[in-house]
């Protein structure tokens, strides 16, 4: 390792920085009073309320950022008519390019710029010192007794790391311990990343003893961003041009989804019992799962918005199948989700668990993340435990997981039960959940559901919409929902998908700016116009073709939101049903680690 | 077809043990849907139907990965049949049945029958790709068949069975030798504390399996089978009152509650 670099001077262009860094205010024009922002509703505010109360690390976002904008007392009740947007004289055309200046370096209260420039040379521009390819298809026993696979096959995990093309992946992700054991990284095997991640890891550490907790680093083509979550250090390195936040929010799903395999407290009481423990041995064979939520991560909105995408169901439709679900139910089941197409048709939820607790979006994305990445058993039925990190980040629940429509393999049953032992149990209920539907034809019902065409709003210019009430009625403070309708032309390929998705990456991190949080943008783009609206009821972004005018852009909206009022009974689960199978089930689910449910019941720790 | 099996109770349980990547999944899925095909690394454990005869027998394919571990013993639990997997290119599989998965089985039946199966065979034998048509498998070996990449030589090779000396240079040294298995085999037998003399002879028990190319795989899952039917009328009988086969009850030691609940 080079740990001497850090002492070169010239560090103009790079920065360690505590805060995001804020675009350059010009380039939009900011609506709505800024005396006033309100509290931030994005992805990262949930998942950071919740850190907070389980670690004590002050390195996240939200924490340090409260602190930031102190000056601005957050206001609960703003509410934005959608009339209120003619007064605002100052909407006018920009044209702001995404590649334009956005890499402008924030200088923060930490003066180590100089190991900024040290780990963006290091990384961002990636002078990779290491020799050798690593191959690696995963790191099984196979390789452990020292066969080498033969090189056919070749995954990303068996990326050269030395190449042009490894640099110049968008997202890098690692994964390392505090130790600076390589754990998890995204392209090529971590084996071969090994000095890599030491230097990262020697970052960290450096920057820590320094009182100085760093969170990330900018240079003009990259974004670094550090996450340190209990004895975990994780790590991206993105070409994306999002935000801090956004990527803070992404490498936490990853650190969940780890949690969702092992919990936490196993992982704390692995590392506190054995500082350089190799968690590979634990995570081995999930790389795929981690690989696909990374995936998802980038093309899946819903990641962004934290919240659950449901399919368009009519209501009467909706409600059979919930009643379905809610009937066939045994002792200790608390969740049973119904999946077709991977988007949610209807979750019921046990009664006393409802109350206490909601399922949040997040442990729904993880769950269909771990389905997607079991594609395999189609055929068999699968047990397994699995923790919901944002319901309790201690606790395993057992996932029953079985598909109802063999061999097209569309439609998922999800039943989560508290207990390990249950499995007959519960596949008994699959088969009453199977005759219902059965008898009520549902699989050819559902089998018709598909998204909308944003055709069907009537409005000529909109393209593409992401709307997303803070409270569904009738589903209050329940499961955060989103609606929106298919990608359709000119963002069909999958290129120009990633660049509408991208185009509202940059609309959400605006709005969701931690130091000059907006509420209305206006953007005109190369190729669309994007109007992005958060009020206290709802956060909306809208694509229209790029001639629209303001004017007929506020009116879309308005004839927009008038559509969805209108559809809302199929577009979103409302009146989720519950249904009691035990006298308190959620005493064992959602308290404390004192009781039965601890990880250790699983023996995960065994090898300890 | 397969709606009905599972409307009924299996009579027998059946479990795959051994290490990840051993091709567990491979197998089950080379006998159930006669397909080789890209797997998953297993998670928990995946529970499978086969009807045989008029007999329900239950699978389950566990996972090998050490982060599933704890849950080994609880699908054992009342088994009549385990099937003991390693990975004939890789010695420490074979070492790693010995060390994590045997004591597994303390919850088994007290009558459970050992399988001792080397699987990946095609890759240390060529004689294993030849003999496909003698076993009478389904010969598949295009398209479909094999839709994936594969961490092995041999899928450069479009149909192998046609071109038998194109991989004679490429294969894979064998570090599990038949010897090897046998004489785990016995201490297998040993740990159970059961006599040789009045066990399955190691000879019939020991496996030598590729789940690609079909190699010995309904033969081992159809032995298995058979051997089970006593374990399977046995349990008829008991059950002849109540229909309803509780599996957890079936032999094995009891709960495993009381153990867990601690931290
Ligand atoms: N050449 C060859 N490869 C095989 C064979 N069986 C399995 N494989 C490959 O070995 C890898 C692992 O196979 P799986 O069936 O998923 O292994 P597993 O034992 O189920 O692994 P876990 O679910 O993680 O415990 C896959 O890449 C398979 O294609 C075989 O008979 N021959
Ligand atoms: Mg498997």
């Amino acid at each position: 390792m080079e740990e001497d670099n850090h002492q070169d001077g010239e560090a103009q262009e790079v920065k360690i920085s505590d805060s995001q860094p804020e675009s350059i205010p010009p380039a939009d024009i900011l609506l709505g009073n800024h005396e006033c922002p309100e509290p931030v509703e994005g992805n990262h505010s949930t998942a950071d309320d919740r850190n907070q109360s389980v670690d004590s690390q002050p390195s996240h976002v939200g924490a340090e950022e409260s602190g930031l904008d102190a000056d601005v007392p957050p206001h609960l009740g703003a509410k934005l008519e959608p009339e209120e947007t003619k007064d605002s004289d100052c909407l006018n055309n920009m044209s702001t390019h995404l590649d334009g200046t956005e890499t402008e370096v924030r200088v923060t209260d930490n003066d180590q710029s100089d190991s900024g420039e040290f780990v963006v040379t290091m990384l961002a521009k990636a002078k990779l010192e290491e020799q050798g390819i690593g191959v690696k298809g995963r790191p099984s026993p196979l390789l452990e007794a020292g066969i080498q696979e033969s090189p056919s096959f070749k995954s990303q995990r068996d990326e050269d790391v030395t190449t042009d093309s490894w640099r110049q992946h968008r997202k890098h992700v690692f994964v390392l311990s505090e130790a600076g054991k390589p754990i998890y990284s995204r392209y090529g095997s971590e084996e071969a990343l090994s000095s890599t991640m030491g230097v990262m890891m020697a970052l960290v550490s450096f920057v820590q003893s320094g009182d100085n907790l760093i969170r990330s680093v900018y240079s003009e083509e990259h974004t670094v961003v550090f996450l340190q979550k209990g004895p975990l250090v994780l790590v991206c390195v993105s070409s994306s041009r999002q935000s801090e936040q956004q990527l803070l929010g992404e490498l936490l799903y990853v650190y969940y989804q780890i949690i969702s395999m092992l919990t936490q407290a196993s992982i704390s009481r692995i590392f506190e019992h054995k500082k350089n423990y190799d968690l590979r041995r634990l995570l081995a064979g999930s790389e795929k799962i981690l690989d696909g939520l990374l995936n998802l991560v980038d093309s899946d909105p819903s990641f962004l918005l934290a919240a659950v995408h449901c399919l368009p169901l009519a209501s009467s439709l909706r409600d059979s199948l919930s009643q379905i679900l809610q009937k066939a139910i045994t002792p200790n089941l608390v969740f049973s989700i119904l999946i077709a197409k991977n988007q949610l048709l209807t979750i019921v939820q046990e009664k006393t668990v409802i109350e206490d607790a909601r399922l949040e979006p997040a442990d729904v994305h993880l769950l269909l993340n771990l389905i997607g990445a079991s594609s395999a058993f189609q055929a068999g039925e699968i047990w397994t435990p699995i923790c919901l990190p944002l319901f309790n980040p201690d606790c395993y629940f057992y996932a029953y997981i079985s598909y109802l429509d063999p061999p097209e393999c569309t439609v998922c049953l999800l039943l989560l039960s508290t207990d390990k032992e249950a499995f007959y149990a519960v596949a008994e209920c699959k088969r009453k959940i199977e005759e219902a539907m059965l008898t009520q034809n549902s699989l050819s019902l559902i089998a018709k559901a598909q998204l909308y065409s944003v055709n069907q709003v009537g409005v000529s210019d909109l393209r593409h919409f992401m709307y997303k009430p803070f409270d569904v009625p009738d589903n209050y403070r329940q499961l955060t929902q989103f609606t929106s309708p298919e990608m359709e032309a000119p963002y069909s390929n999958e290129e120009e998908k990633m660049r509408l998705l991208d185009l509202y990456r940059y609309m959400h991190s605006r709005i969701h700016s931690t130091s000059r949080p907006l509420k209305l943008i206006y953007h005109v783009a190369e190729k669309e116009t994007l109007l992005a609206w958060v009020t206290s009821k709802f956060e909306l972004y809208t694509c229209f073709s790029p001639l629209v005018t303001k004017t007929c852009a506020i009116t879309a909206i308005t004839k927009l939101l008038r559509w969805i009022k209108k559809e809302e009974d199929r577009l979103f689960i409302r009146y989720p049903p519950k249904y009691s199978t035990t006298p308190n089930p959620s005493k064992s689910s959602k308290s404390s680690k004192s009781e039965q449910q601890d990880s250790t019941d699983n023996g995960y720790l065994s090898p300890l | 077809m397969p709606d009905l099996s599972k409307m009924k109770k299996p009579d027998v349980k059946v479990v795959l043990l051994g290490d990840m990547n051993v091709g567990k999944t491979s197998l089950l899925h080379r006998y159930m849907e006669r397909k080789f095909k890209d797997t998953v690394s297993t998670v928990g454990g995946a529970f499978f139907l086969k009807q045989w005869g008029p007999y329900n027998i239950s699978i389950w394919d566990t996972a090998g990965r050490e982060q599933f571990h704890g849950l080994g013993s609880m699908y054992c639990r009342g088994a009549a049949a385990v099937i003991l997997t390693y990975d004939v290119t890789n010695w420490q599989s074979l070492a790693e049945i010995e060390e994590r998965f045997l004591s597994l089985t303390d919850t088994a039946n007290h009558d459970c029958i050992y399988a001792l199966v080397g699987n990946k065979a095609d890759l240390t034998d060529p004689k294993v790709h030849l003999s496909q048509d003698a076993d009478g498998q389904t010969k598949d070996p295009t398209g479909g068949d094999e839709e994936r990449t594969e961490p092995q030589v041999l899928s450069a090779v479009p149909t192998p069975p046609a071109s038998p000396t194109s991989f004679s240079g490429l294969v894979l040294h064998k570090q599990v030798t038949r010897d090897d298995a046998l004489s785990l085999y016995e201490r297998i037998l040993r740990y159970k504390g059961l006599d040789e003399k009045s066990s399955l002879p190691a000879d019939k028990m020991c496996f030598e399996t590729s789940a690609k190319t079909g190699y010995n795989v309904d033969v081992l899952f159809e032995t298995l089978f058979d051997l089970v039917l006593p374990s399977i009328l046995r349990k008829r009988h008991e059950n002849r009152e109540s229909p309803t086969v509780d599996l957890e009850d079936s032999g094995g030691v009891g709960s495993k509650r009381a153990r867990s609940s601690c931290c």
